[in-house]
Order: C-alpha cells, then sequence, then structure tokens
C-alpha cells in the first residue's frame, strides 16, 4: 500500500514537470504553428537564472519568480529579431531555432563549465502521511503546475488577450482585419510559452540539478507529448503530457528501464501516425 | 543500387513528356552551366592531393572528414532532393556502425568485400523500416511528423544503445580490429584515405547520375509541391520511401567506414548529436547540390579541427552564429556564392541536351 502510494506520487510529481515543461512548447506550437527546438534551452535559461539568485546569496524563490520574466523577456526579443522571419516555413523555423538553442546551450555551458550544480530546494523536507513521506518541493510543483495550468486556462478562454490569440490562431487576415495586431500578439505568444519554459527550469532545477544538456533532455519527450495530444489546442498538448509523463514515469516500475524508455516513444510515434489529429484535435482551447 | 535503377523507369518511366517541361530552365543556362564541374574538379583534385602535402595525423583528420562527407551526402539526398527532413539519419549512420562492429567482435568478420555491403543493407534495410513506416500509408504524412518521428527514431536507438549491455552501454564496443582484404590491414593512414575517397567519388557519381535523371526531376518535383507531382500521377509516397532507403543505405555505409576507421563505436553515433552536424554540414554548404554536402562538411569539420586548441569553448557558439545566419540570410548555403540558382536546378533526363541543340 505504501509502496503503491510513493509510486503513484513519483508517477504523478513526474507528469506534473512533463506538463509543465509542454506547456509553453505546446502553446508555442499550436498558436504559432512552430516547433521551437530552443524551448529547452528557454528551460536551460530559466534554471541558470535560478542557479544565478542562489550563488548571489539571493533566496532562491526571488529567483523563480525572476525566471519566467528574464526569459519571457528574451523570449520576446528574439521573436522581433528572429522567430518573425520563420512563419512561412516550418522547416526552417525549426532548423532557425535548433540555432538559436545551440547558441544560447553553448553559452550556458561555457558559463557554468561541464559541471553539474545543485540548487537547494526552497521548501525542503518531506510531508508525513502516517508513514509515508514524500518530498514537500515535488508536491510545491505538483500544486504550481495545477495552478499554472489553471491560469493558463482562464487566460486563454476568459480574457480579451486570450480571444485575440485565439482570433489570430483561427484566422490571421480576418483578426488583422478586425484591428488585432498580430506581429504583437504572435511576439507576445511566444514570449508567453518561452516565459512558462523558463518558469518550469526554475522549478525542476532542485530536482534535476543544473547541467548544460538539461533543457535537451525534455525537448524531445516534449515534442512527442504535443503531437500525441494534438496541435491547434491548449488543452491537447498538456493531455498528450500527462500521457508522456505518466507512461514515461510508470512504465520503468513493471519493466526493464531501458525498454520502458524506448517503448514510450515507439508507441507514441505508432499512435501519432494512426491518428495524426491527436487526442484531442480541432483548435481553440 | 540495382534494385533502384530497375525502379526507377518502372515508376516514372511513361510520363518524360510532363518530365521535360524541366528543361526549359537549362536551355539559356548552356554558357552559364560550367561553375559546377569546376568546383568538383577542384575539391576533387584538392582531395587527391592532399595526404602528400598534409601530416600523417592530419590524414587521418581527412580520412574521418571524407566519411562524414559520405555521410553528408546520404542526408543532402534525402533532405536536399526530396524535402524530406530527416533529423535521425545518424540512426542508419550508427546501426550500421554498430552492426560491422558486431561482426568483427562476435564473428570475426573483417573482411570489406562483406563488412562495407553488410553496412550498407543494414542501413537500407532501417531506412525501409522507419521510412517505410513513417512515409507510407493512406494518408500523407505531413513534414512536421517525418522530422519529429525520424528524430524521435534517433533518440530512442540512443536511448537503447546506451542501456543495452550486449551494445556496451555507455561506452559502446571499443577496439574493433582493422578492415581486411586478404592479409592486408587497412589501418588509418593514406591507403584508408585514398579507400574511402574512391568510394566517396564512385557514390557521389551514382548519386550524381540519380538526381539528374528522370527520377531525380520528380524528386525536385516532390520538394517544389508534393501535391502538384501527386496530381500528375506520381507515386510521390513511394518516390520518398525509395530516395530515403538510398539516403539510408548511403549512411549505413558511410557508418561501416567510420567505425572501422575509428576503431569503436559509441551510443552518440546514432544519436541525436550526430544526426544534427550532419544537418548542419548540408545546410552551411547547400543542401540541393551535392557538392555543397560535400564542401560544408570539409569547411565545418576544417574550421572546428582548427579552432579545437584555443577556442574549444566558444566554437559551438559561432557555429550556431553562423548556422543562424546562414539560414537567414543565404538558405542556399556557402555554395551559392559561386553557383547561380539555375545551374544549382540544372537540368535533367538523358535526352534533352540534344533536343536543345535542335530547337532554335
Amino acid at each position: 500500500m505504501a509502496n503503491a502510494f510513493v509510486a503513484a506520487f513519483e508517477i504523478l510529481s513526474f507528469g506534473a514537470i512533463i506538463v509543465l515543461i509542454v506547456l509553453g512548447l505546446g502553446i508555442i506550437a499550436s498558436m504559432m504553428g512552430i516547433f521551437n527546438f530552443a524551448q529547452g534551452e528557454f528551460v536551460l535559461l530559466g534554471a541558470y537564472v535560478t542557479y544565478l539568485a542562489y550563488a548571489k546569496g539571493v533566496p532562491i524563490w526571488v529567483g523563480m519568480v525572476a525566471a519566467p520574466f528574464l526569459v519571457g523577456a528574451l523570449g520576446f526579443v528574439l521573436e522581433a529579431l528572429i522567430i518573425r522571419r520563420f512563419y512561412a516555413a516550418p522547416i526552417v523555423a525549426m532548423l532557425g531555432t535548433y540555432a538559436l538553442g545551440l547558441i544560447i546551450r553553448e553559452t550556458v555551458r561555457g558559463l557554468i563549465g561541464g559541471f553539474y550544480l545543485t540548487v537547494p530546494e526552497p521548501v525542503g523536507g518531506s510531508i508525513d502521511i502516517g508513514a509515508m513521506h514524500i518530498s514537500a518541493w515535488r508536491f510545491t510543483i505538483i500544486v504550481i503546475t495545477l495552478m499554472v495550468m489553471g491560469g493558463c486556462y482562464l487566460l486563454l478562454s476568459r480574457t480579451s488577450f486570450g480571444l485575440r490569440v485565439r482570433a489570430t490562431l483561427e484566422n490571421p487576415s480576418l483578426a488583422r482585419a478586425s484591428g488585432i495586431s498580430t506581429p504583437l500578439i504572435y511576439g507576445a505568444t511566444f514570449a508567453f510559452g518561452a516565459a512558462l519554459a523558463g518558469l518550469a527550469g526554475a522549478l525542476i532545477v532542485p530536482v534535476f540539478s543544473l547541467f548544460a544538456d538539461l533543457g535537451l533532455r525534455f525537448l524531445i519527450q516534449g515534442f512527442v507529448a504535443v503531437m500525441v495530444g494534438g496541435v491547434g489546442s491548449f488543452i491537447g498538448p498538456v493531455a498528450g503530457a500527462g500521457v508522456i509523463g505518466t507512461l514515461s514515469a510508470a512504465l520503468p516500475w513493471v519493466m526493464a528501464p531501458v525498454v520502458a524508455d524506448v517503448l514510450v516513444f515507439v508507441l507514441a510515434i505508432v499512435f501519432i501516425k494512426f491518428r495524426p489529429q491527436g487526442l484531442i484535435a480541432g483548435k481553440g482551447v | 543500387m540495382g534494385a533502384v535503377k530497375q525502379v526507377v523507369p518502372a515508376d516514372i518511366g511513361g510520363e518524360s513528356d510532363v518530365a521535360m517541361t524541366g528543361s526549359g530552365t537549362a536551355r539559356q543556362g548552356a554558357s552559364l552551366r560550367k561553375i559546377l564541374p569546376i568546383v568538383e574538379g577542384a575539391v576533387l583534385v584538392a582531395a587527391l592531393v592532399a595526404p602528400l602535402l598534409l601530416q600523417d595525423y592530419l590524414t587521418v583528420f581527412a580520412t574521418r572528414v571524407i566519411i562524414l562527407a559520405l555521410f553528408a551526402l546520404s542526408f543532402d539526398l534525402v533532405w536536399g532532393y526530396a524535402g524530406i527532413m530527416s533529423f535521425g539519419q545518424a540512426l542508419f549512420f550508427g546501426s550500421a556502425g554498430y552492426g560491422v562492429a558486431l561482426l568483427a567482435r562476435d564473428l570475426d568478420i573483417t573482411n570489406i568485400f562483406l563488412v562495407l555491403p553488410a553496412g550498407t543493407l543494414i542501413g537500407l534495410a532501417f531506412a525501409l523500416l522507419l521510412g517505410g513506416f513513417l512515409l507510407l500509408g493512406r494518408h500523407p504524412s505531413s513534414v512536421i511528423f517525418v522530422s519529429l518521428g525520424t528524430l524521435t527514431g534517433s533518440y530512442a536507438a540512443d536511448r537503447l544503445a546506451r542501456g543495452w549491455y550486449y551494445l556496451g552501454g555507455q561506452n559502446g564496443i571499443p577496439s574493433i580490429s582493422p578492415m581486411t582484404l586478404g592479409s592486408y590491414e587497412f589501418s588509418e593512414g593514406s591507403a584508408f584515405y585514398y579507400l574511402v575517397l574512391g568510394i566517396l567519388v564512385v557514390v557521389y557519381l551514382l548519386c550524381r547520375f540519380l538526381v539528374r535523371s528522370q527520377f531525380g526531376l520528380a524528386l525536385a518535383g516532390l520538394r517544389e509541391n508534393e501535391q502538384r507531382i501527386a496530381f500528375f500521377g506520381y507515386k510521390a509516397q513511394h518516390l520518398k520511401a525509395i530516395i530515403f532507403a538510398i539516403g539510408g543505405a548511403i549512411a549505413g555505409l558511410a557508418g561501416s567506414l567510420y567505425a572501422f576507421h575509428e576503431g569503436f563505436v559509441w551510443p552518440n553515433m546514432v544519436g541525436v548529436v550526430v544526426s544534427t552536424q550532419v544537418v548542419l554540414y548540408v545546410l552551411f554548404g547547400g543542401s540541393g547540390t551535392l557538392i555543397g554536402a560535400v564542401i560544408g562538411t570539409i569547411i565545418v569539420e576544417g574550421v572546428s579541427f582548427w579552432l579545437s586548441d584555443n577556442y574549444r569553448e566558444i566554437w559551438p557558439i559561432i557555429l550556431g552564429l553562423l548556422l543562424l545566419l546562414v539560414i537567414l540570410f543565404r538558405p542556399l548555403g556557402l555554395i551559392s556564392f559561386v553557383l547561380g540558382e539555375r545551374e544549382r536546378v540544372g537540368s535533367f533526363g538523358a535526352g534533352n541536351k540534344e533536343k536543345h541543340d535542335a530547337s532554335p
């Protein structure tokens, strides 16, 4: 019983981490049609900002709050300077964002060296329920993920900004004709997606520690999750992330980790092949 | 390659009327169509004399570059000519490398006439499997799906190789015995270099013939507008699967040469790192021209080697910046500085030269 509970918690917390990382990726892919290869590096930057705050003696949570804003601002600038040119060609966008990611990753690698740098958890210790202990920080991540998910959903479905984003997604020329500045909306959407990646990086760095390939590790999982969930909606990638995150955390409990690792990807690709629209088809929120 | 040649006329042989429309581009280009052979000849001459001028350790490095150029050729064929984004080309490169390494380790087979065809076949088989699955089917696959599917395949193979004890896990398979021809052993050096260069030239010429044939014209159409090609009655998905398999076979050949040259294989060889590396080579040099892939490999590897002593840390950053600049401002690669658009597109088919001369 206790074992099963711990396992369930592990699966849930890993699923939450994947959801958190995929949120930004999914929003950019769904709303803009760009598979952003630099997303993993935005995660890395979020983690790096948090580490910097810790190294400079500032409270860690300050770094965690600052990370999404800084990474979001960088995303806005990059969109205006570079990403904007790629909208017409999805493959060129992949290559261009890959180049961007390479630059960011290698710069961070130069800054931190080849080390694994640890950042302590701002909420330490564990929560005891009877005889079972679960990590307080992982629990916090789950709670924050739920809050961010809810917040994004409300932002896209209930606010005028969300309406503009959805209008731009569904019919850019009609949106422009209605007086919506689509370039600004694209810039804001990209910045928002980058900010979510920065937040994800800030939150996971105490769990995984900081190293240059931190983001790369999640990037392909994130892409697969977006495809499984379905590009075009907000809820699709989140659902896909839930499935992929749960599978990759759950399967190693029942089979050899190597097999489980590969099996998740094989299953995902086979699924996408036979259901290209993903779990949740259609546009909108 | 023989099987491929037989497939080509069966697929598109009856459609030469449609195909001939492409020859108009070459009409005025006849006077300009001189630069490409010059560039190709210059690279070949440079490659031929290189071992005479270079020190031994540089010849070893040059051999590696030539093998990687062969690998780049396979990616260029798939992306530059057919417009299939294969982000997992290393899967075929690396699996062939692992395959021949296992042959050498467990079965003691190192004969060049056995291992190279075996590596090529492994690459071909994997490419047929993956390409068949990703590209064929009732609905045409989106470019995004194919590119992410190949990327995922390569990543999954990397993870598998890292975790599988039989394949040596993280360390890969070290100290592969050298390739043999009778009692002669190919060790690193100029003999190996000329062997690899010879193979590259043969494969290059075969590719050149292929992309300038009617089949190549259909591929170019595929790259420009897949739907239109499908409406003309071509089986677009089959064409894609065929060229993907050919690319896989060439990558497999390169991978088996690489395994024997380096003397070891390790998980990175099937993974995302090498997959993206080959994309870099081809984008730099110029996709859609075969020589562009070769030149791109030579430049990227050469500069990387040259800078690695002093600027090891910042070289990847420079590489990223250069790549970004090339994508933004020179989407056709460095070769487009010397090569005009008309010459890059070129002409197709065997018979159309005579026709031009005949028509006023």
